[in-house]
């Protein structure tokens, strides 16, 4: 099988995700120890989903430069944003059950 | 390619690829939900490695290296490379956080397998080789003899500097 000649596509919005995502004051890796962190940041997961994300709009039918780099800039403000709200860390979730008993 | 080979290979492939990365990543040091911990010292009780069951009950209980890897192999196969294994890295992030995981060994796998599968193409292995590959392999861990694969595991883990500090 031969890849699709679309590595800049890729390449942009993994650049659009990890540069906006750094301005938002994401840190740019998690803290250490990594494998145990649930610090979200530029590098993980915000370039993984951006990158991800764009393949399935990709194969939803939408591409090019531009589409690519929209899918960058919304991947980091979905991370930024709402990713800790759709998929909190465990303790957190049980802090705040807590709270409201 | 001959088929049989093909599988048996990629089978080989696809199993180190996900035990080291596993391994990597911190599966063997500690149960990351109380469901792995029960495993673990389950198959410790049947004269198991407690590090090797806490890998297996990890593996059980979250999306890791391994569904990662075979996730990626039906993202290939079903919508292409690399897009389904990118949108299988996607999908185990987001299983693992669902599960108590910070995701970093599911998503690594996936990534990892996708590299592996566009790499190998060109010498004429198929993504479905790594699908069946990756059944076989995860036989050999949780399907055949939970003791004597935790054992392997736990070597592995004790190697990567990776065994368990719990007793």
């Amino acid at each position: 099988m031969i890849i699709h000649a679309n590595v800049f596509s890729y390449l942009i919005a993994l650049a659009a995700a990890l540069i906006l995502g750094l301005a938002l004051r994401l840190p740019l890796l998690p803290d250490k120890p990594m494998r145990q962190s649930w610090t979200i940041s530029a590098v993980f997961p915000t370039a993984i989903l951006a990158v991800g994300f764009y393949a399935i709009i990709y194969e939803l039918g939408y591409q090019g430069y531009i589409v690519a780099l929209v899918t960058g800039i919304i991947t980091a403000l979905f991370a930024k944003l709402v990713l800790e709200k759709v998929v909190p860390a465990p303790g957190k979730d049980e802090k705040e059950e807590r709270s409201h008993e | 390619m001959n088929e049989i080979l093909g599988i048996a290979i990629a089978a080989i492939i696809s199993w180190l690829n996900f035990v080291l990365i596993d391994t990597w990543m911190g599966l063997p040091e500690a149960p990351g939900v109380k469901g792995a911990d029960v495993i673990g010292r389950s198959v410790q009780e049947r004269g198991g490695d407690l590090a090797g069951g806490f890998f297996q009950g990890n593996i059980v209980c979250s999306p890791d290296a391994s569904a990662g890897t075979l996730l990626a192999a039906i993202g290939c196969y079903a919508i292409g490379i690399p897009e389904g294994g990118l949108i299988a890295a996607v999908l185990v992030y987001f299983g693992n956080r669902l599960c108590a995981d910070p995701g970093y060994a599911g998503t690594t796998g996936a990534l990892s397998i996708t590299i592996i599968i566009f790499l190998t193409s060109f010498i004429g292995f198929k993504p479905e080789y790594y699908i069946v590959g990756m059944v076989l392999a995860i036989i050999t861990i949780q399907g055949i003899y939970h003791p004597g694969a935790s054992r392997l595991l736990g070597k592995i883990a004790q190697k990567m500097g990776r065994h368990t500090k719990l007793t």
